[in-house]
């Protein structure tokens, strides 16, 4: 019984973890415009929107955050393989994974606008400088955040998996919550507020992002402002839910049948929130479409 | 059904890289094996190097391939090059001092195939696939040997497996604290899979300009051996590691300047603080 009791509150903190990483993740994503919103970034400077926005495109978030947390676990592995305090490897590792995300970064930037030459889209330093430094503070938090999970999850819980590839896999896992939950919100409700609201985007608004603020210019600060209110704890409370929900159905029903137990709670679980979902769906189309006809809407 | 959208203009014909990567990555890997004949593991920054001559290749090969059209499937080409690559680089190092020319030739087998299977099976008709795919094996079986002998200091399968835990002072065998055991491999594939992917992924545009791109693979080789340089502290002798780590944020350092510079070069312009710029017909 203390066994589980000590699992399940090892849970909670992961979960806890798991919320500030989700979140740290998409607000920095958004900042630095990776995921799928990045191709009307990239997009922009060639339909003649020429912006002040960041263009980090390193990978999809999922490879980039596998590589990251990845590294970040390695790391904190190699110093804690030389006796080096476990808080220490983490924190140390985390720093030289933050490292080498913005040395990528401001890679990505410098290239992906200087190709962009001949639409005349400028390469900004101070961009460069004040959005890179943003952005590894994030993935810092992102970073940290989830290596101590995994340490957690090796350490206390006694996941057979070494600390490296429990890094890669919730990596990968982190950077999937953040692109799906927190990039819709970043794509349509803040690129294309200057569209109808579920117009979608019409070729015509193709590039047409949202590049002016009420006074002067908009920078990718200000998309982090914006998403961090909805878009970024939204992501955080799904990859909370993902690490709290997981470790809970295995430390509770892992004992029966032969570790069956935890498969059928899981299989289980995913009937609930299928139904919740489908739910959900029929009930936003109920109360809030179909779309009215553009005749009606211009009326 | 697929349509060449871009071609290569201008620069290093991809032939002469190939040919040059093949040869100066086995090279390297070789250069490593004076750690069994010194019996050092003084030697081991030659697998950073093969690495990074691995990747440069492996970039030019992206290119090539995504020149046909594929933009998004840019990052999942270094997911192919290496998942393909670790394959052939695992049963490869069964095989003692031949290791990295079984390497070469399994994953070349193994991207064969890949490439037989997307262009002939999956119906895609891309005319560069299946050597393109061929390439992308080596090359990710050639830095994932790269990045094991960097950490271990050797590429056999015994040096990958075995290491030793130090515990008040007692030198006991461990299977846990080496390359495989501590998953090392996995970084190792993620460092080489974003850093193959990145330069083509980062310059792609019709300003695209090959040493540029070519600049940028290097800097993210130097990037990847510094950290894995890191890493190696716990496994080789630190003396040896240190040797890499040198190495590696020496050319790390020249390599990201050189980009920066090749990056003023190609830019349309170079602000501080400025506001937008007004284009014609806006």
């Amino acid at each position: 019984m203390e066994n589980i009791v000590f699992g399940i509150g090892i849970a909670a903190l992961t979960g806890a973890l798991a919320t500030v990483a989700g979140a740290a993740e998409d607000t920095e994503s958004n900042i630095g415009s990776q995921g799928d919103p990045n191709s009307q970034v990239q997009l922009a400077p060639q339909m003649g929107f020429l912006h002040r926005i960041f263009n980090k495109a390193v990978a999809g978030e999922p490879p980039a955050y596998g590589l990251w947390c990845a590294l970040g676990a390695g790391l904190a592995w190699a110093f804690m393989a030389m006796q080096i305090n476990a808080v220490l490897a983490i924190v140390l590792g985390s720093v030289i994974a933050v490292f080498v995300q913005g040395v990528y970064a401001t890679t990505a930037y410098l290239g992906r606008t200087a190709s962009l030459k001949k639409f005349g889209q400028p390469v900004y330093v101070d961009i460069l400088k004040s959005m890179t430094t943003v952005t590894m503070a994030h993935a810092f938090v992102a970073i940290f955040c989830t290596v101590t999970l995994c340490y957690l999850m090796n350490a206390a819980l006694g996941h057979p998996f070494p600390l490296p590839l429990l890094g890669l896999l919730w990596g990968i896992a982190l950077g999937a919550a953040g692109s799906a939950v927190g990039n819709p919100y970043y794509g349509k409700e803040r690129q294309y507020q200057n569209q109808k609201f579920g117009a979608g985007v019409p070729i015509s608004a193709s590039g047409n992002i949202v590049r002016y603020a009420e006074a002067g210019e908009r920078n990718s600060l200000d998309n982090g402002f914006f998403t961090a209110k909805l878009g970024g704890p939204a992501s955080g409370v799904c990859f909370g839910l993902i690490v709290f929900l997981e470790l809970w159905r295995t430390i509770l029903f892992e004992k029966i049948g032969a570790g069956w137990g935890a498969i059928i709670v899981g299989v289980l679980m995913i009937l609930v929130f299928t139904i919740i979902d489908r739910y959900i769906e029929v009930w936003a189309r109920k109360t809030y479409g179909p779309y009215a006809k553009p005749e009606e809407a211009s009326s | 059904m697929t349509v060449k959208i871009e071609v290569i203009a201008g620069g290093i014909p991809h032939t002469k890289i190939m040919v040059a990567g093949i040869i100066a990555s086995l090279v390297c890997l070789y250069l490593s094996y004076l750690n069994v004949v010194t019996n050092t593991e003084m030697f081991s920054f030659f697998g950073g190097l093969a690495v990074i001559v691995a990747l440069v290749w492996g970039s030019n090969t992206i290119k090539v391939l995504c020149s046909y059209g594929i933009g998004t499937g840019v990052p999942s080409a270094g997911m192919i090059a290496f998942g393909s690559g670790v394959i052939a680089m695992l049963l490869a190092t069964k095989f003692g001092v031949a290791a990295p020319i079984v390497a070469l030739v399994l994953a070349a087998v193994v991207g064969l195939i890949l490439g037989y299977l997307s262009n002939e099976v999956l119906n895609m008709k891309i005319p560069a696939m299946v050597q393109s795919l061929t390439e992308l094996a080596v090359v990710g079986a050639f830095t994932l040997m790269g990045f094991a002998v960097l950490m271990t200091g050797g590429f056999t399968f015994a040096a990958l497996t075995t290491g030793t835990v130090t515990i008040l002072g007692l030198s006991l065998p461990s299977f846990q604290a080496t390359f495989m055991g501590g998953c090392l491999i996995a970084v190792a594939f993620m460092l080489g899979a974003l850093a193959i992917q990145h330069p083509f992924n980062a310059c792609l545009g019709p300003g695209w300009t090959q040493d540029r791109m070519l600049m940028l693979a290097a800097e993210c080789g130097f990037l990847s051996m510094f950290v894995a340089a890191i890493m190696s502290f716990a496994l080789i002798t630190a003396g040896s590691a240190l040797i890499s780590l040198i190495i590696a944020l020496v050319g790390w350092g020249y390599t990201y300047m050189q980009y920066i510079e090749f990056s003023k070069r190609d830019a349309a312009s170079w602000l501080d603080a400025k506001p937008i710029p007004d284009v014609e017909g806006q």
